[in-house]
């Protein structure tokens, strides 16, 4: 669906440089990134919309930096932007517009559209009267009532709030697994690019860093920097010392850490835990857990739907736990716990220098 | 002062005896300006647009230049299409000088970088994103631009109304090219010149009222369908 090789884009002082990137049809692919590491640029690129100063971009299986070829692509395709952009008419002709630009009139499509993200009651209303999220799902309509086959969309619902976030997401989902069409979506949010797509590219800097399914991403990060990005809050400086079979014994914060790896003995890392992987316990019992330490609580407080500790066991480790547990072993900062992980929950970076 | 009291008795009288040639002088005035301005949306809005969206080398340099046309004194104007309509000149063959058509044409020359400039301004206070999102949705390059146009439609009508009222106030290039002949080029404004030189001020004063009456109307006429869809957005 989408083929991209070498390419270079350059606005002002900012570059992009992305490789190598293939889109398969069907396939959900999500950019995540902190701001300006050059999402929307990377997006644009494939919109067509800013011109790359080299590589190629091929979609669909036509050079898409062909002039010729760029109105059959955008025709092909679609995008949602950030911010809502409607125009001063009613929904209906807002969401019936692409097929009008096409010189078509498919009243079906058009209800189809309006049904799909449920503002059919809204149709005769001015577009300017809706609200953010009404709006939202406005766009989203008309970026669908022309079955795309390939639709971009760049932080589709960003300035939302998470109930009408999570509301209009949920509509989107099943309308794209639905739809068949491949997607790109470009987003800050990890959790909500968790669920929605099939593969995962991490830009920073200008750079993907790196791809691949996302769970592969989360678990194994090639850098500091994509590890620190995907939420492993814990990354220390380390060395392996030894290894055998596969496991190696690393120095890192002061303790020797059980790793499961394929680094060498005598190379320079980085060690990533997750917090979901580190368990809490008042006992010294690590119920087979590799890696237990003592360690002094730091400080608890409420994470999303769970509790985030952050401890003090040489080194500082961050351990994500349940309000059941910290109510449970009663923590509070200045309280002594064990906290274990396994050495299979451990990820180590190469480090070059 | 007893001229302007004068000159309202006068403009009354004028309008209310239907005084067939004051009627015919309003009339041209009016034909020709709407005319004028008319063709100078019709091709000064898209070119503005599209100079507006358009990125090429020498924008900012062209879209100074058109800044600068919108000061051009009319009678500069009305002497170029003089000398290119004169007999002597290279469009002398169609006959033009000293016609409504000549007149026309100046005013258009005098309208058009008005509007465009206007147009320009108008085209770039449109959120780029806003163009982008359009160009998304499969528009060409123009349909893009007729979708912004509708968009920011009350500030074209300003443009518009900008550009009419110079055009009905104007003199020096209607007087150069039409002549003030009577009964085939005389307008509101290059009456009311001649009736000053000859001395009649009360006649003078009850032309000028009746161009600012004609003004009123078609500025009011503008005006109500812009602050109508003002109220409809």
């Amino acid at each position: 669906m989408i083929k991209l090789s070498n390419l270079r884009v350059t606005l002002g002082a900012f570059n992009l440089a992305v490789d190598s990137l293939k889109i398969r049809g069907g396939e959900v692919f999500a950019i995540i990134g902190p701001n300006g590491a050059g999402k929307t640029t990377l997006l644009n690129a494939m919109a067509m919309l800013v011109a790359p100063s080299a590589g190629t971009l091929e979609i669909m299986g036509r050079d898409a930096l062909a002039p010729a070829n760029r109105m059959f692509l955008r025709r092909a395709m679609s995008v949602v932007f950030s911010q809502p952009y409607l125009t001063n008419d009613t929904v209906y002709d807002n969401v019936a517009l692409p097929l009008k630009l096409r010189g078509q009139k498919d009243a079906a499509a058009v209800a189809e559209a309006l049904e799909l993200f449920k503002i059919t009651h809204l149709k005769d209303r001015n577009a300017k009267t809706l609200s953010q999220g009404e709006s939202h799902r406005a766009v989203l309509a008309r970026a669908f009532v022309t079955r795309p086959k390939l639709v971009l969309l760049d932080e589709p619902f960003g300035s939302l709030d998470e109930r009408v976030k999570a509301s209009i997401a949920r509509d989107l989902r099943e309308v794209l697994k639905a739809s068949g069409a491949a997607v790109v979506f470009v987003t800050q949010d990890q959790a909500g690019a968790l669920t929605l797509c099939d593969t995962l590219g991490v830009l920073v800097g200008g750079s993907m860093l790196q791809q691949g399914e996302p769970q592969d991403i989360f678990s194994r990060p090639v850098s500091a920097e994509v590890a620190d990005f995907v939420g492993v809050e814990t990354i220390l400086p380390g060395k392996v010392t030894a290894k055998r079979d596969n496991l190696c014994s690393v120095e890192a914060g002061g303790h020797t850490l059980m790793v499961v790896s394929d680094c060498g003995a005598g190379d320079s890392v980085f060690v990533c835990i997750r917090p979901e992987d580190v368990s809490v316990s008042v006992s010294a019992d690590a119920g087979g857990r590799r890696n237990n330490f003592k360690a002094g609580v730091a400080a608890v407080a409420p994470w999303g739907l769970e509790y985030k500790v952050e401890l003090n066991c040489g080194f500082t480790l961050q351990a994500a736990v349940t309000k059941q547990l910290v109510d449970g072993l009663g923590l509070k900062a200045g309280g002594e716990v064990y906290a274990s992980f396994k050495a299979t929950a451990v990820h180590l970076i190469k480090r070059i220098i | 002062m007893g001229f302007i009291a004068e000159g309202f008795q006068k403009a009354l009288h004028l309008i209310l005896s239907g005084d067939s040639e004051m009627f015919a002088i309003a009339r041209l005035s009016l034909a020709v300006s709407v005319l004028a301005t008319a063709a100078a949306v019709l091709a000064g809005v898209p070119l503005g647009s599209w100079l507006a969206v358009k990125k090429f080398p020498l924008k900012k340099l062209l879209i100074a230049l058109v800044n600068t046309g919108m000061g051009l004194p009319p009678v500069v104007a009305g002497l170029v299409v003089m000398l290119f309509l004169s007999r002597s000149g290279p469009l002398g063959f169609l006959n033009w000088l000293y016609t409504p058509t000549g007149m026309i044409i100046a005013q258009f020359i005098i309208a058009l970088p008005i509007i465009t400039a206007l147009s320009i301004s108008a085209m770039q206070s449109v959120d780029p994103k806003f163009y982008q999102q359009v160009l998304t949705l499969g528009a060409s390059d123009w349909q893009a631009i007729k979708i912004c146009l509708k968009e920011i439609r009350l500030t074209v009508l300003a443009a518009v109304i900008a550009g009419f009222g110079r055009l009905v106030a104007e003199v020096g290039a209607v007087m150069i090219v039409g002549g003030n002949i009577r009964h085939q080029t005389r307008m509101l404004t290059t009456a009311t010149v001649m009736e000053t030189q000859m001395g009649n001020f009360d006649m003078a004063i009850a032309l000028g009222l009746i161009l600012l009456a004609l003004s009123f109307a078609v500025n009011l006429a503008l005006t109500l369908i812009q602050q109508d869809k003002v109220r409809a957005r």
